[in-house]
């Protein structure tokens, strides 16, 4: 079980919610202040006997002072603290990091997911993301504004809105939406087995670096893609009110208790309001009662009844963070509608996810995602898991082989996966006066044939870390004509190895990617802890390439005399013929039959010419033959030749009118000009020019 | 008339078409000139290994006896020639696609042959010669002097059963027509087609040879709409059988001359295939009307 | 030209995957099946005497069709052909119930074929009581290359640099003076470049600086046309002819080469007509005197000919005007 809190610090900060001074404290149990302050700074412990009256004092009974898993005194008015301007005039106008990301759904769900992934608790199991939209309308809406307290932020926000920044007119948008359609999207990520918002109120920690800081990234341990750092920011940057709450369980007792920490925090950009100046974020939450953030909002411990009216209520008791958008929309979506931001998320998680969402037969998956929709608390669609399968068979299906031991050294058959090596030369980090040298990583390739419906192929997806995806690069030097194909670069931690030599690998990939973590390449980072770092990826690339080419390359083996370059150019066969759009007038030609066999075996077919439009009149003789397995094909005699439109039959010529564009005729063939049973065979008709032609 | 070649190759070998083109000319053609032999030789390339098959000796054996046998009728001599030189040159089917092995034959070992058997019958004395036609030397599988019959053997067989290619080979029709179409490539198909044909000639029917197209006809042009096989199912061929088959002409005897040789065991037909398909052939041709060879060509005018 | 028939076919496509491929029992490389050009290079690496290939092969048809189609006891068959020897196997596919492609396995022995089988795939059916109907095919088939090294289609033409003069082919010695010759006799025409002319190929395969670009350019133009023509000629006396003597366009090189040529020998006929043409003329020497003077325009041109005299023309006159500068 998780540990108690020190009885000192929650004895310090029970006398400030009751506002209770230490002497007063000691009167009223008949000691010195002295005894009290030994006790709040943990010198001391009281002796049994103390212990109920101090509950009496406090209110409580003597169980909550051995668990010291509540607060006493009852509940602190929960409402909004707005940080004022400083005092030198500086103006923010909004959240920097919020701002460098535009509201894109997609990019949310990779940064947030991300996140959840680096935070995982138990590694036997996946950690569980599900994404909630949520619309609230009514009564509902009514509800769970009132809970936000809205009266009280309501008029920063119309001062904020009145500004002419950028943020302005979102927010302007967000308040117009929210009035005139009486309607507020919100959009909400819980992860389940993830450490949850660890941490003290300010100090370091998860909590401090999700709510207090912008861009701190809070890193545990170096395979994380810097988890919280500028990706929480997507958070705020999805809500058109700048506005996201949160509800975490926490994996690690913080003032003794686990359950439902909640807080919210709000960016807003310089506004005034009643005459004073406020900049920068406001945060929801208890009033604090230290000395030093006198009055500062801060996360409290919720009961089920507020969790509820803030749509934030968490399944069971497993560790994880809620957060919750509010006035969640998609600049970069085609509709805000929730069944076309679903599948946009729906679409992220998979390509961005597949390779962590993949198991083995005795592998877990890392990730296991899901995404819902909901209006007014009612399933509109209802929750479900992202299959990796569906939009990515062929590249699940490399990782899948290759976490149950399947791959072969070399592709026979489509649905095989190759395996083989690409080594990494990881140099070692500079330290001055010592040589550098490098250790041998063997990242792992695993190339596949593509699937006939993947959209994106032929490149090797790069990744490192908890299956992160890093790239997608185009290999070079395969050559012409390689079948589409589906290949998976895993480096570092992805390799599923865990020693020295791929954290080494590990270090020094994530040092060569920048911020956006969307490629290997040499930052100012890597060379400044490398030497010789750009030389090791370009060496890396080319083993990729190779070890590429080694499985699916097509294999020349020098025999072949292709002939100067020059000569073999001109003579393609495949090639269209040069000025072959330039044509002669044209001649008239058979664009459509349809015929049937009549009842005394003869076919009638009914046949339409295409026809150069011309003052003359063309004439031509039609044509039946009997189609053949090989070889000549039989002619047929007419027995008949009727005209239908456009022309006139003479003997068994056709005459076609001048200056029409089509032609109709009906011929009937001879039975006894038949090979074989006219139903037998397959009829083709055509017409020959006869040279002729005279009006 | 062109001579048996003074000193021929004793082996067979592989002559391109090319290379055997540019030695047909006129005279060689009308049986006046020479083929230079050792030019041929030099020209061809051996073939691999030293197996008995590839020995001309055989060859040259069974041509000899034929022409001396069919001296008054030529063209009888294909029935008798085709299944015996199928049984003494025994290969592959593989192998018997490369042309170069039968423009070497009718270049280098038999020129003669060629052009006993195939040079027009001739009713004048006229000033120019008569000239073999030059596919007969180096043409197509259905037109070369041995390729046909080696081919119709290997074709109309029923497995080791000879009977049905010595039907087909007796109709001149039956090897020109029928050997050109992809339908006798189905064994079912080609001995429906031989039994209709001996049907035919055991009842004296008349106008044969019309009837033999007007068949063929039917049957190629019904096989652009019917799947033969799936009418008439057929089992694969043994391919092993005929692999050994091939092995024996190391220690085989010469073939017969008064009896028919042993074909390779590779499997006969289905008999309820057969039967299937001559009863519909036997339809075709009851209902395909016969036209005159004459006109043929010129039918629709 | 489309055909009709006398009961309904298939509207929907047919289309047919190999899915992998085994030799003698050991798999093939997936690299020597090529599912965009649909060939398969059967070939082991360093062997030749393998026996058997086994072809895994997967066909969908337009199953909603043929569920609800009028066809009864409606099969899909696999066709391995190769004209050259006269072989044509038919492979039954399997569905399974729940299946929706048909899948069967495809024998390829070695011993019946000689160069390049066709697959073909045919969906078979009965109507109106007439069983094994062909009610769809694929549109273009499979070809299995067993001597190809890759799996390509044949695109371009051979060419071979050989010595005329001292070099292994003793046929070639009366031509030791040619620079090069045109082979249409092989099965695949070939143009011979004759390394024992001084200077030939070190013109065509490096040159270097614009006026022995031109010139090289200059030159490969006057063999491509050189060698258009004679593959015009020798197509064009290669025929097959319908009963009424119309000629089939053929398939393979002679096919792309008359399809490429014709057009600029009778602009003014659609191909049918200028092939009819072209093998009347040929056949009968009416005008066809005046017909080489457009097969020799034709093939310059698909040669590049005249493009490339310009450029020539253009290069030798520059560095003039740059030697009296």
């Amino acid at each position: 079980m998780e540990e108690s809190e020190e009885f000192g610090v929650w004895l310090g900060r029970q006398l400030r919610r009751t506002q209770l001074s230490q002497a007063d404290f000691a009167q009223r149990l008949g000691l010195t202040r002295a005894a009290v302050s030994a006790w709040v700074t943990g010198r001391a412990r009281p002796r049994t006997e103390m212990m109920a009256k101090i509950a009496e004092v406090l209110g409580t009974d003597l169980a909550t002072l051995v668990t010291r898993d509540t607060d006493t005194g009852g509940a602190r008015p929960i409402g909004w603290y707005h940080r004022t301007a400083h005092l030198d005039g500086g103006r923010e106008y909004g959240n920097a990091a919020a701002f460098a990301f535009d509201a894109d759904l997609a990019v949310l769900a990779r940064e947030v997911t991300q996140n959840s992934l680096d935070e995982r608790l138990d590694h036997d199991r996946p950690v569980r993301v599900r994404f909630t939209l949520h619309e609230l309308t009514g009564e509902h809406l009514n509800s769970f504004l009132t809970a936000l307290k809205w009266d009280e932020v309501a008029p920063h926000y119309e001062a904020a809105a009145q500004s002419r920044q950028k943020v302005a007119r979102v927010l302007a948008e967000g308040l117009r939406a929210l009035r005139e359609e009486s309607s507020l999207l919100l959009l909400r990520v819980d992860d389940y087995n993830a450490s949850g918002l660890t941490g003290p109120e300010y100090a370091d920690g998860r909590y401090a670096a999700v709510v207090r800081r912008q861009l701190d990234s809070h890193k545990r341990d170096d395979r994380a893609g810097g988890s919280y750092g500028l990706g929480k920011a997507t958070l705020w940057a999805a809500s058109r009110l700048g506005l996201v709450l949160m509800n975490s369980t926490l994996s690690e007792a913080h003032e003794g208790r686990t359950e439902r920490r909640v807080v919210g925090r709000l960016d807003l950009p310089w506004r005034e309001v009643d005459g004073v100046a406020y900049a920068g974020p406001a945060w929801l939450g208890e009033p604090d009662t230290e000395k030093e953030h006198q009055g500062v909002s801060r996360s409290w411990w919720a009961d089920e009844r507020v969790v509820a009216d803030l749509c934030l209520e968490r399944d069971g008791d497993d560790p994880g963070t809620s957060f919750l958008v509010v006035g969640a929309h998609d600049a970069a979506g085609s509709s805000d509608s929730l069944e076309s931001m679903r599948d946009a998320l729906d679409q992220a998680l998979a390509d961005n996810f597949w390779a962590a969402m993949t198991s083995g037969r005795s592998t877990p998956a890392m990730l296991d995602a899901s995404v819902r929709a909901l209006r007014n608390g009612e399933t509109v669609v209802p929750d479900r898991r992202v299959d990796p399968v569906e939009r990515h068979p062929a590249l699940t299906r490399a990782l899948r082989a290759h976490l149950d031991g399947e791959t072969v050294a070399e592709l026979t058959s489509a649905g095989q996966v190759a395996a083989t090596e690409v080594p990494l030369a990881v140099p070692t980090p500079r330290v001055s006066g010592k040589r550098s040298t490098t250790h041998e990583h063997r990242a792992v390739l695993l190339v596949t044939a593509a699937d006939g419906t993947d959209q994106e192929h032929s490149r090797v997806i790069c990744m490192r870390g908890t299956r992160m995806r890093v790239m997608a690069r185009r290999p070079r030097g395969l050559g012409m004509g390689v079948d589409p194909f589906q290949a998976v670069l895993l480096a570092g931690s992805a390799t599923g190895r865990d020693d020295a030599v791929t954290r080494a690998a590990e270090a020094f990939l994530r040092a060569a990617e920048p911020p956006e973590h969307d490629k290997w390449g040499a930052t100012e980072d890597l060379t400044a802890t490398y030497a010789n770092a750009p030389r090791r990826l370009t060496e890396f690339n080319a083993a990729m390439d190779k070890a590429l080419h080694a499985v699916i390359g097509r294999r020349t083996d020098g025999q072949r005399e292709d002939g100067p370059e020059v000569l073999r150019k001109l003579l393609r066969l495949d090639v269209p013929t040069p000025g072959g759009g330039r044509r002669g007038p044209g001649q008239p030609a058979v664009d459509r039959v349809t015929g049937r066999v009549d009842a005394d075996g003869a076919w009638t077919l009914d046949v339409t010419l295409t026809v150069p439009r011309r003052d003359e009149r063309w004439q031509m003789k039609p044509v039946a033959k009997f189609d053949v397995r090989s070889g000549g094909r039989p002619s047929l005699a007419w027995a008949a030749l009727e005209p239908l439109e456009n022309c006139e039959v003479v003997g068994d010529r056709l005459l076609v009118a001048p200056d029409v564009r089509s032609a109709r005729f009906r011929g009937v063939t001879a039975v006894e000009s038949h090979p074989v049973a006219a139903a037998m065979a397959g009829v083709i008709v055509d017409v020959q020019q006869a040279r002729e032609v005279s009006a | 008339m062109n001579s048996y070649p003074v000193d021929p190759p004793e082996r067979l070998a592989s002559l391109t078409t090319g290379r055997a083109t540019s030695f047909l000319t006129e005279g060689v053609r009308a049986g006046q000139d020479e083929i230079p032999q050792v030019a041929v030789v030099r020209a061809a390339t051996p073939l691999d290994g030293y197996a008995v098959r590839w020995s001309t000796a055989p060859v040259r054996e069974i041509l000899d006896e034929a022409m001396d046998r069919f001296a008054d009728a030529r063209t009888d001599a294909d029935a008798w020639l085709a299944p015996r030189l199928h049984a003494t040159v025994r290969m592959s089917r593989a192998e018997a696609a490369d042309p170069g092995l039968w423009n070497f034959l009718a270049l280098a070992v038999a020129p003669d042959y060629v052009l006993w058997r195939h040079v027009p019958a001739g009713q004048s004395e006229e000033a120019a010669p008569k000239k073999v036609n030059a596919a007969r030397f180096v043409g197509p599988h259905y037109s070369q002097a041995f390729a046909r019959l080696w081919w119709s053997a290997e074709m109309f067989r029923d497995g080791p059963d000879y009977g049905p290619a010595v039907v087909a080979c007796g109709n001149q029709d039956m090897i020109n027509t029928a050997l050109r179409l992809d339908a006798v490539d189905h064994k079912p198909t080609a001995l429906a087609m031989a039994r209709v044909l001996q049907q035919w000639t055991e009842s004296g029917t008349n106008r044969l040879g019309d009837r033999v197209n007007a068949l063929c006809t039917a049957v190629n042009t019904a096989g652009s709409t019917l799947m033969y096989e799936v009418i008439a199912p057929d089992d694969a061929p043994d391919h092993a059988a005929r692999a050994a088959w091939i092995d024996e002409a190391e220690t085989a005897a010469s073939v017969p001359w008064e009896r028919l040789p042993d074909g390779p065991d590779d499997g006969s037909a289905r008999r309820t295939s057969c039967s299937a398909l001559t009863r519909m052939f036997e339809q075709f041709a009851a209902e395909a009307p016969l036209r005159d060879r004459a006109r043929a060509g010129a039918t629709a005018d | 030209m489309s055909t009709v028939y006398a009961y309904p076919t298939l509207v929907g496509k047919v289309e047919a995957t190999v899915k992998g491929a085994h030799i003698d029992g050991k798999p093939l490389q997936l690299s020597l099946i090529s599912r965009s050009e649909r060939v398969v290079a059967l070939h082991q690496v360093e062997r030749e005497d393998w026996t058997e290939g086994v072809l895994d092969l997967e066909v969908s048809v337009p199953a909603g069709e043929v569920d609800d189609g009028p066809w009864a006891r409606v099969g899909c068959f696999a066709v391995l052909s190769e004209g050259a020897t006269n072989t044509r196997v038919v492979t039954r596919l399997d569905k399974q119930r729940d299946d929706s492609v048909w899948r069967g396995e495809v024998r390829v022995h070695r011993s019946c074929h000689l160069a390049r089988a066709t697959l073909d795939v045919c969906v078979v059916g009965t109507y109106g009581g007439i069983d094994g109907r062909v009610i769809g095919t694929t549109d273009a088939p499979w070809v299995v290359d067993l001597h190809g090294r890759t799996p390509t289609r044949q695109r371009e033409l051979d060419i071979v640099e050989v010595d005329f003069r001292d070099g292994p082919e003793e046929w070639l010695r009366r031509f030791a003076d040619a620079p090069w010759l045109i082979d249409t006799e092989r099965e695949q025409p070939t143009i011979l470049l004759n390394t024992s002319f001084e200077g030939l190929s070190p013109l065509l395969s490096g040159a270097h600086g614009p006026l022995e670009k031109a010139t090289a350019g200059l030159l490969a133009a006057q063999i491509a046309a050189d060698a258009w023509s004679t593959m015009f000629h020798s197509a064009l006396a290669d025929l097959e002819f319908d009963e009424d003597g119309t000629p089939h366009l053929p398939g393979g090189w002679q096919g792309a080469v008359l399809r490429s040529l014709l057009p600029d020998v009778f602009p003014e006929l659609p191909l049918a007509e200028a092939l009819a043409e072209a093998h009347s003329r040929r056949a009968d020497g009416r005008g066809w005197g005046e017909v080489q003077s457009r097969i020799q325009f034709a093939a310059a041109r698909r040669g590049t000919l005249p493009k490339n005299l310009t450029a020539a023309i253009r290069a030798v006159s520059r560095a003039q005007g740059g030697a009296r500068r």
